[in-house]
């Protein structure tokens, strides 16, 4: 069943067009990545989605509620971390997640366990006396995200979580919002941290110029627009005459690195493998490492934005 | 609970702390015990209505006007610090649509509007209980002027709020906004006696009516001007309030 579904969306600033007639579908229960360069559209389109702001054409459904119709609605329904920082100054960690959960009508006694078992979760524990303002910006950002999780929600919007976060602290809450999709939630989440959309979505949107330029997992991804290898090989020995050696070689992209690192880019890796290594073995050069780099989503991220931007 | 009972609470919490409740209580201390008294040697007696007032229970009657305005600074200081610090933008994203956050920002001022009014009165007490005059008619005389004063400078505190970016700039205009309206009206000294163009300028001033309306309520002075400025307090609190909440509605994100 599908938790968000989006046709044609668009929203102009005058003759701007930070969203460019967008058209997706995500899934319930599973955690939709949007990704895109900074800039790309993202945050207008959280902003769209969580009815902050009004489209300028197209149609929204969210939980199957028109959210341009009922926008009120809809956010009875769904939680939003949004990028930028939000916090009272003056309140303390504790007060700050009672007094949301008190906004979002949680009754009393439930904001009191929610609050201890956030503290936990979120390693907030030691600094739960201690005001916003004096917090570091990872322990309020932490803070941020924890306090979305005092109230109940079907859907979660997450605007570049875990900015400003350690890597321990990224990877805790990434384990933690995969926790919390196994129990049904369906999570929105933007990022430009490839690795993060990699470890965490069942689907992903890379975005560009307010254009979505591919919806899918990140095998079929991979798959699509994988189909480049590179393969690195590391020589014996400085060879200042290897660039002219190889130079004749169809099919592939090869970039020379010191005279003894090669680096090939091609569709036909094997066969330009095969190719490479049989003129080095003529010329008596001696290889010391060789190796395959498999494809990862942040190659093919920056390919295609890379060739959206030559489009343009 | 309602969505404006929920964010009234929220506002209040982050609103009043001990600095502010001291600040509150210290200031009309210092201006009616130690400004009210040692002021009395030069003015003996201020002429209200048909009655001659005590400098101390003039002023002090005065204070209670001037901290209702002081203290629905708070309005300006939640919206400007909601937008510095990301809350406007999460509270819109949540169950709350902008009507709500208007109305429990008039409401959170008009609450600590009366609550001020009521704490000057009971702390300036001792000094005017001589010349009071309630009655049926006095008492919510107090509380319309109260109310109407706080949705007022609250109005006037949200519009520099939403109109300024800066922190600097919020806080110098804000500043000198009020102390415009604190020392050109009638809180710390009657209008009569002061030079023409001074005179006019009180009557330019929301806090002369409001603080009129007051000493009305107190002293049992209730004429026809006093209805008048009843009802152009009104009328301007009306305005400011519409004006406000537009900009507040218009405020992008």
């Amino acid at each position: 069943m599908s938790c968000i579904k989006v046709d044609s969306l668009s929203k102009s600033y005058g003759s701007i067009k930070a969203v460019d007639e967008i058209t997706m579908s995500v899934k319930s229960g599973k955690v939709f990545g949007f990704l895109g360069p900074n800039g790309a559209g993202k945050s207008t389109t959280i902003k769209l989605l969580t009815t902050l702001i009004h489209p300028s054409e197209g149609s929204l459904t969210i939980l199957g509620i028109d959210a341009i119709k009922n926008p009120l609605k809809v956010r009875h329904k769904i939680g939003v971390v949004l990028q930028q920082p939000s916090y009272e100054p003056t309140l303390s960690v504790e007060k700050s997640l009672e007094k949301y959960g008190m906004m979002w009508n949680v009754p009393k006694k439930e904001r009191k366990s929610r609050m201890e078992k956030l503290l936990v979760d979120f390693d907030l524990t030691e600094f739960r006396k201690k005001r916003n303002e004096d917090l570091s910006i990872g322990q309020r950002r932490r803070v941020q995200v924890a306090r979305e999780f005092m109230h109940d929600m079907d859907l979660l919007f997450l605007d570049e979580p875990t900015a400003g976060l350690d890597p321990s602290a990224r990877r805790k809450l990434l384990d933690y919002l995969k926790d919390r999709v196994k129990t049904g939630l369906t999570i929105f989440f933007t990022t430009h941290i490839l690795t993060e959309a990699e470890y965490l979505c069942d689907e992903i949107a890379i975005i560009d110029k307010g254009k979505i330029l591919a919806i899918d997992t990140p095998d079929a991804l991979k798959n699509r627009f994988g189909k480049e290898k590179t393969i690195k090989i590391h020589l014996l020995e400085n060879q200042q005459e290897i660039s002219s050696l190889l130079s004749g070689i169809p099919d592939c992209k090869i970039d020379f690195n010191t005279g003894t690192n090669i680096i090939i880019h091609s569709e036909k890796s094997e066969l330009v493998l095969m190719k490479v290594l049989r003129i080095l073995s003529d010329n008596g050069i001696k290889i010391d490492d060789l190796s395959a780099v498999p494809t990862n989503l942040e190659e093919i991220f920056l390919k295609m934005v890379e060739e959206n931007v030559s489009n343009h | 609970m309602f969505p404006i009972i929920r964010l009234v609470n929220r506002n209040l919490t982050i609103s009043i702390n001990p600095a502010f409740l001291l600040w509150q209580i210290i200031f009309p201390v210092i201006y009616i015990f130690i400004a009210g008294f040692a002021y009395s040697s030069l003015i003996q007696e201020v002429p209200f209505g048909t009655k001659g007032l005590a400098y101390p229970a003039f002023l002090a009657s005065g204070m209670i006007g001037f901290n209702i305005m002081n203290s629905t600074l708070v309005s300006g200081i939640i919206i400007w610090n909601d937008r510095k610090y990301g809350m406007f933008e999460q509270i819109m994203s949540g169950p709350f649509t902008r009507p709500h956050y208007i109305l429990s920002n008039i409401c959170t001022i008009g609450i600590i509007g009366l609550v001020s009014a009521a704490l000057i009165a009971v702390i300036g007490y001792p000094v005017f209980f001589d010349s009071i005059e309630f009655s049926l008619v006095t008492i919510p005389l107090i509380v319309f002027a109260a109310v109407t004063g706080s949705v007022l400078f609250g109005s006037i505190a949200s519009i520099i709020a939403t109109k300024l970016r800066s922190s600097e700039g919020f806080n110098v205009i804000l500043n000198t906004a009020f102390l415009f309206f604190a020392f050109v009206s009638t809180a710390f000294y009657p209008a009569a006696g002061a030079p023409e163009p001074l005179k006019t300028a009180f009557y330019l001033n929301p806090l002369t009516y409001l603080v009129d309306i007051i000493r009305a309520g107190i002293f049992g002075e209730v004429s026809e001007l006093v209805i008048l400025e009843m009802g152009i307090l009104a009328i301007i609190a009306t305005i400011l309030f519409i004006i406000a909440t537009k900009l507040l509605t218009k405020l992008d994100f």
